[in-house]
């Protein structure tokens, strides 16, 4: 408790606060313009982050991302086309909400759910990161591997609609991780005699490259369906329509409570993902309405359910990787880079070894719920006026922006070669469903997977057998194949989904269970 | 996506093979002796997704064809690929020959040309905003050296 008091002295000054509200604002527009979202806004602003105080920096990326969260039901419920894939149950009920003149009282609960959700979900990042990595100091490097192996599968399994594709991408992440000098020999791997990737491929290129240039160009095909969906928004004309009234907040309570904790479960499990806490949310609340029937025709609670569980997926997300250095998602993946920049390396050392930036760190993540709030309610019809801008005049900006986010990285061309070259790969694997998500996770975790199975080698002395001295391994690794038994079970049966418009790039329909 | 996965899957097991076989032996050194081997670990990707991409083609080609089943790609999408790739290729010959401020230019103009703008008024200023902006936040406010 007095690490977060001094964290909000750290984080309570004109500079910082202003670096947040930059985030959140940023955020909130990369997530009402359909196909961008956190982790390409998060890419995008790493290197606009070197010149800032780490908290600062750190503060700033943390307001993309949760700006970006809230931010995708703009659209979703305005142009039935989520901003982000988690926000795709939002437009099954905010769409037709919206239809029937009631847009401003959709875009405002879905904002209120999204902030509680949010605010509720940072407090149990706080209660619960610190105490699990006390365990997690316990853990040595055979059990590392296999709680590596394990987060591998279980993500590879989960983030795309194929297994067997989830894991080739986490496994091309892995071995794109081997490029440069290997730590232990200093020998060369697949560098072709290029310096430049002595030290490896640059995490921020790539994830430029496959997040941001290759959606982009995606979308470019798309573009005229796009626009055309701008030109349908109405507004209400009855003041009822446009605000949230107390009978609304008494329908909506229940359904925040229970998206949040769907969406902070689904966000401590790794892989899982704002989507599936999203829409999880939204069926629960529809299985325990008294009237079922109803949902998908405009029912307020629809949208508090799934914003709710979107949002509190985000700093949940952060527990894994906080406690254990491991990310869970892709936008925690990418926030390692800026927090290993900037001088917080995610793991369970970091709380002894960095108690003032971690607690800084919760502090920055409390101020952006507020911040959130006060930009979402205050820029609203702004926000929503973002939603209309033509996709033509948006792809020029981000794709300038994306060179000087690559360029920033290395400041050498050869960091746009590197994008450009993922942007080939991130394009095929959007179109033929291999997982990107999965892909960053094994490109990010790829290091600690061969330092740890390395030290495993040498503590077990070659022999497989040792490891009946490492129960806790052993469980993570009998849970790996139960997974993947599991997952290639699941995946022969079927699901109903949602009936929400695909951006034409990014996958919107999501499982009902 | 049947015949797509097929045709991946055959891909992405001739790279494995050609990894395996020729550019990993290639471009990494043995270790030395009483050390774990630096291929190890690409060579143990390399196999495993070998043997996934195999499991990729064998469940693929046991399914039963779906006649309605779309194309991965559609046409619009292999013409905005071509363009805007071929853009960025412009793009960084010109910022190899000329310089920075030109390529910033053509990939803009290009960008917004491509995508259907002919509005004179979008095409001059959308440019000049960005590099105006861009010059001011990364360059005089945050002290960036991109230029």
């Amino acid at each position: 408790m007095q690490d977060l008091i001094h964290g909000f002295a750290d984080v309570l000054t004109v500079y910082t606060l202003a670096w947040i509200c930059a985030g959140v604002t940023l955020g909130y527009v990369l997530g009402v313009l359909p196909g961008l979202g956190k982790a390409t806004g998060v890419a995008v602003a790493i290197p606009l982050t070197f010149y800032l105080e780490p908290v600062a920096a750190i503060a700033l990326l943390i307001g993309i991302a949760k700006g970006s969260a809230a931010g995708s039901a703009v659209s979703a419920i305005l142009l039935n086309t989520p901003g982000e894939p988690s926000s795709a149950p939002t437009a099954l009920d905010g769409y037709p909400m919206a239809r029937q003149g009631k847009a401003q009282k959709a875009l405002k609960m879905g904002l209120y759910a999204s902030v509680i959700g949010d605010f509720l979900s940072t407090v149990l990042l706080i209660c619960l990161a610190a105490p699990m990595a006390r365990y997690a100091l316990l853990i040595g490097p055979v059990e590392l591997c296999a709680i590596l192996v394990f987060s591998m599968t279980f993500i590879g399994g989960l983030s795309g609609r194929s297994l067997l594709k989830g894991l080739i991408a986490g496994a091309f992440g892995v071995f794109f991780a081997t490029v440069g000098l290997e730590t232990e020999t200093f020998i060369p791997r697949l560098t072709f005699g290029l310096l430049d990737l002595d030290d490896g491929l640059p995490l921020v290129p790539i994830a430029i490259g496959m997040l941001a240039v290759a959606e982009m160009i995606v979308q470019a095909g798309n573009m005229r369906q796009l626009d055309r969906e701008t030109e349908q928004i109405v507004d209400g004309t009855r003041p009822e329509d446009r605000v949230v009234l107390w009978s609304d907040w008494k329908r909506c309570f229940a359904p925040i409570l229970r998206g949040t904790l769907i969406g902070s479960v689904v966000g401590i499990l790794p892989g899982l993902g704002a989507s599936v806490g999203s829409f999880l949310s939204y069926g629960a609340t529809r299985r325990a309405s008294d009237r079922p029937e109803e949902f998908g025709t405009g029912r307020i609670e629809g949208v508090a359910a799934a914003e709710s569980a979107d949002n509190a997926v985000v700093p949940a997300s952060f527990v894994p990787l906080f406690a254990l250095g491991i990310p869970g998602s892709v936008i925690a993946a990418i926030l390692i880079a800026a927090f290993v920049l900037h001088g917080l390396t995610p793991g369970p050392r970091m709380f002894q070894e960095q108690p003032e930036l971690v607690a800084a760190v919760y502090a920055a993540m409390l101020c952006a719920s507020g911040i959130l709030l006060f930009i979402g309610y205050t820029g609203q019809r702004i926000f929503a006026r973002v939603a209309t801008v033509p996709v033509r005049l948006i792809i020029p900006v981000v794709l300038f922006l994306c060179c000087i986010g690559a360029w920033m990285e290395t400041g050498s061309i050869f960091a746009i070669y590197i994008m450009l070259a993922f942007t080939v790969l991130g394009i095929l694997a959007k179109k033929l469903d291999f997982s990107f998500v999965t892909f960053l996770i094994g490109f990010v975790i790829g290091p600690s997977v061969e330092l740890s199975f390395r030290q495993s080698l040498q503590i077990l002395d070659h022999r497989w057998s040792n490891l009946t001295g490492h129960p806790i391994a052993l469980v993570f690794i009998a849970l790996t194949a139960v997974v993947l038994v599991a997952l290639a079970r699941g995946r022969s049966g079927g699901g109903a989904v949602g009936t929400v418009r695909d951006t034409g790039t990014t996958i919107t329909k999501g499982r009902i269970s | 996506m049947r015949s797509a996965n097929i045709v991946s899957g055959v891909i992405l097991i001739v790279f494995g093979a050609a990894m395996l076989l020729v550019i990993i032996p290639a471009q990494i050194e043995e270790g030395p002796e009483g050390m774990m081997s630096p291929r190890l670990v690409p060579q143990m990707m390399m196999a495993l997704i070998m043997g996934l991409s195999l499991l990729l083609v064998l469940s693929n080609l046991r399914a039963a064809p779906d006649p309605d089943a779309a194309p991965p790609f559609t046409r619009s999408e292999l013409i905005a690929s071509a363009a805007l790739l071929g853009l960025f290729a412009v793009t960084v010959a010109l910022f190899l020959t000329v310089g920075v401020l030109a390529a910033s230019v053509v990939l803009i103009v290009g960008a917004l040309l491509i995508l259907g703008e002919r509005r004179p008024v979008a095409l001059v200023l959308m440019p000049l905003c960005l590099i105006g902006g861009a010059y001011l936040l990364f360059y005089r406010l945050l002290g960036t050296a991109i230029l």
